[in-house]
């Protein structure tokens, strides 16, 4: 016998549950966005009115400190340092990542599990465990204070081989053995096969690392002194102590603040639906 | 075109499970060799290692007398259609056919040329902009065959690839598998648990089993003549009856003597079991279901039972009768209705008893 949905939830109890449910999601927005929206409206006020705290929308929007930051500050420099040097280093990640999860579900060797367990060890890691070795072998290698020094230290990414590790074995191994039997090599099953697959992950991958590189700051700031290889942490934090005059500007702190996001979200407008397919753990694969 | 040859081939995993056991065999050109046997027994790994998707762990392969063991399989020139087709899911049937042309760099025009070829022989013309999700079983392992005959391959394998079928498709997908090994003239090899796909489809029958193999023989013969009881019963449906008899020599004949009645042995059998010792002792007696008769008279009558099943399936009926023997089943084109629990008295036909010895379970005599 079927009992309706309505029977055993009376109307009232309904639209009491959902109005919980909207409630506790308005509040957990507002939170996650207010500092977003305070930033954005401050960047736009006097440096008089970003401490009164009567005036929440500004009177008259001071467009000149964006302009200001667009154009007479060394902020687009940092945006531009710090979008391709994430770039390339997603660029490598992915491509190594991608390697070695394809090894660890593809291919059969006998340390394979043992690889595994020793790769996601260094997981549990603290980051701030590997800096001193890491300093000194980019010392060594006289990479310090450059760019290729920024990019050399990043290019292996744990999460990376984890995510695509795990879309990988969704996949059925008999789609690479049918690609192996049709004459392609590793590399080009990997490529032309398991990659189109699983590209929610791969996309997810490429996103969460680019935005946490883009954003970086302890490790770029101990590597890097020299202001044309900042990248955009480390670079507003100089401007704030420089051009921001030890927060007494903040409102130029904020204007450059809320630039430095946006091509963070220009990328996640693009982006949105592979990233939250990605997440959930769908692989694309239909069929 | 391609001779095979599997020298002392075995498959040992790294938990020193043996999969495939020294296996040897030698298959000629344009051979269609069938690989049978229950679950588990090795011919899907015998296939994969074939294939280059599985390590030999010792032994060797030859192919066209070439050491084929470290050849990866991109560089075998084998193609393979697998049990659930593993068809590109991204791609099209167009994209999945010509994959394999795209990755030797051959010109769009030829691979186009040969995409339409493969698809107007396997009746996939329409269907060339689909994507596979958007196919029937039957015609997603049409895909994969034409994945595998565009290559123009040395060798074909397949790994059971009409077990995902219904009943109804499998009967004519067997019959387009034979066609196209009539047209290609190459060599195929089968593997499949289904022994009707295997005594239809092959010229030579691997049976298998544990990873060694039982028997390599025609369908005929594995049918008549096979090497022992696991053979026996594997191959022919319904499975042949086995039953426990003594060997006797009685009034100057020898003769096996069940529960209920005796069988005598011709001049040939007498003479196989008087030279192998076996009078006045116990063995193991087989008779297909297709060789047990009514008996018309008592002398004739080697069991005695009940019917339990009558199975009427148009021109023939099987009777499953439990009798002083055991379970007997009768495979007869005689149509008259036997009713469960009626009396029944089985006879056989003497010739084509099959004798085994019950402990190494080999064939005495066929």
């Amino acid at each position: 016998m079927n009992t309706r949905y309505s029977d055993k939830n009376p109307i009232g109890l309904r639209v009491l549950t959902t109005a919980g449910k909207v409630l506790i999601l308005g509040v957990a927005s507002v939170f996650t966005a207010f500092p977003f929206l305070w930033m954005v409206i401050s960047s736009l006020k006097t440096k008089a009115d970003i401490l009164n705290t009567d005036v929440f929308f500004p009177p008259d929007p001071q467009w000149q400190n964006i302009t200001g930051i667009l154009f007479d500050s060394p902020i687009p420099r940092y945006i531009f340092n710090s979008a391709w040097v994430s770039l390339v280093i997603v660029a490598i990640q992915i491509v190594s990542g991608a390697m070695l999860a394809y090894a660890l579900v593809f291919l059969k060797f006998r340390t394979r599990k043992i690889l595994f367990a020793i790769v996601m060890a260094t997981y549990m890691l603290p980051v701030a465990a590997t800096y001193i070795p890491s300093y000194i072998i980019l010392a060594d290698m006289g990479l310090l204070d450059s760019f290729g020094g920024l990019i050399i230290s990043s290019t292996v990414s744990i999460f990376g081989i984890f995510l695509l590790r795990q879309a990988f074995m969704q996949l059925p191994k008999g789609l690479v053995e049918a690609a192996r039997m049709d004459g392609a090599s590793h590399w080009r099953a990997l490529w032309g096969i398991v990659c189109p697959m699983t590209k929610a992950s791969f996309i997810t991958f490429g996103l969460m690392n680019f935005i946490s590189t883009y954003n970086n700051y302890m490790w770029p700031s101990l590597i890097t002194k020299t202001s044309d290889y900042f990248l955009v942490s480390q670079g507003l934090r100089a401007f704030f102590v420089r051009d921001g005059a030890y927060g007494t500007e903040w409102a130029l702190v904020m204007a450059a603040s809320a630039v430095v996001v946006i091509p963070l979200l220009i990328l996640f407008a693009f982006t949105q639906k592979w990233f939250i397919n990605g997440i959930g753990g769908e692989t694309g694969m239909k069929g | 075109m391609a001779e095979i040859i599997l020298k002392n081939i075995t498959k040992e995993y790294e938990n020193g499970f043996q999969a495939v056991k020294n296996v040897n065999l030698e298959i000629g050109d344009n051979e269609f060799v069938i690989l049978v046997g229950p679950s588990g027994c090795g011919k899907s790994t015998t296939l994969r290692m074939i294939a280059g998707l599985e390590d030999i762990s010792d032994g060797d392969l030859l192919i066209d007398g070439e050491r084929m063991n470290d050849v990866a399989p991109q560089n075998r020139n084998i193609a393979m259609v697998f049990q659930n087709y593993a068809l590109y899911p991204h791609m099209s049937v167009y994209q999945n056919i010509a994959y394999s042309l795209k990755i030797q760099k051959v010109p769009k025009a030829e691979i186009d040329k040969r995409v339409h070829e493969v698809a107007k022989s396997l009746g996939l013309e329409e269907l060339l902009d689909r994507r596979p999700g958007q196919l029937s079983g039957g015609q997603k392992q049409r895909v994969a065959m034409g994945r595998a005959i565009i290559r123009h391959p040395k060798v074909f394998l397949m790994d059971e690839p009409l077990s995902n079928l219904d009943a109804k498709l499998r009967g004519q997908m067997r019959v387009e598998i034979a066609d196209l090994y009539q047209r290609l003239n190459t060599t195929f090899i089968y593997v499949t648990h289904d022994q009707t796909e295997a005594m239809t489809l092959g010229t030579r029958i691997v049976v298998m089993r544990d990873g060694e193999i039982q028997q390599i023989d025609s369908p005929a013969n594995l049918f008549n003549f096979p090497c022992n009881k696991f053979v026996a019963g594997f191959i022919g449906t319904p499975a042949m009856n086995f039953f426990d008899v003594t060997c006797e020599e009685e009034n100057g004949e020898v003769i096996l003597r069940t529960n209920g009645g005796k069988i005598r042995m011709n001049a040939e059998k007498t003479q196989k079991l008087k030279a192998g010792g076996w009078i006045g002792k116990k063995l193991l007696a087989g008779i297909r279901p297709e060789h047990v008769v009514v008996a018309d008279s008592p002398e004739k009558t080697v069991f005695s039972g009940k019917v339990s099943v009558y199975e009427l399936l148009g021109s023939n009926a099987i009777v499953y009768s439990d009798t002083d023997a055991g379970r007997i089943i009768m495979n007869t084109s005689q149509l008259e209705e036997h009713t469960h629990d009626s009396d029944i008295r089985l006879g056989v036909m003497e010739e084509r008893i099959h004798i085994f010895d019950p402990e190494t379970e080999r064939t005495v005599t066929n």
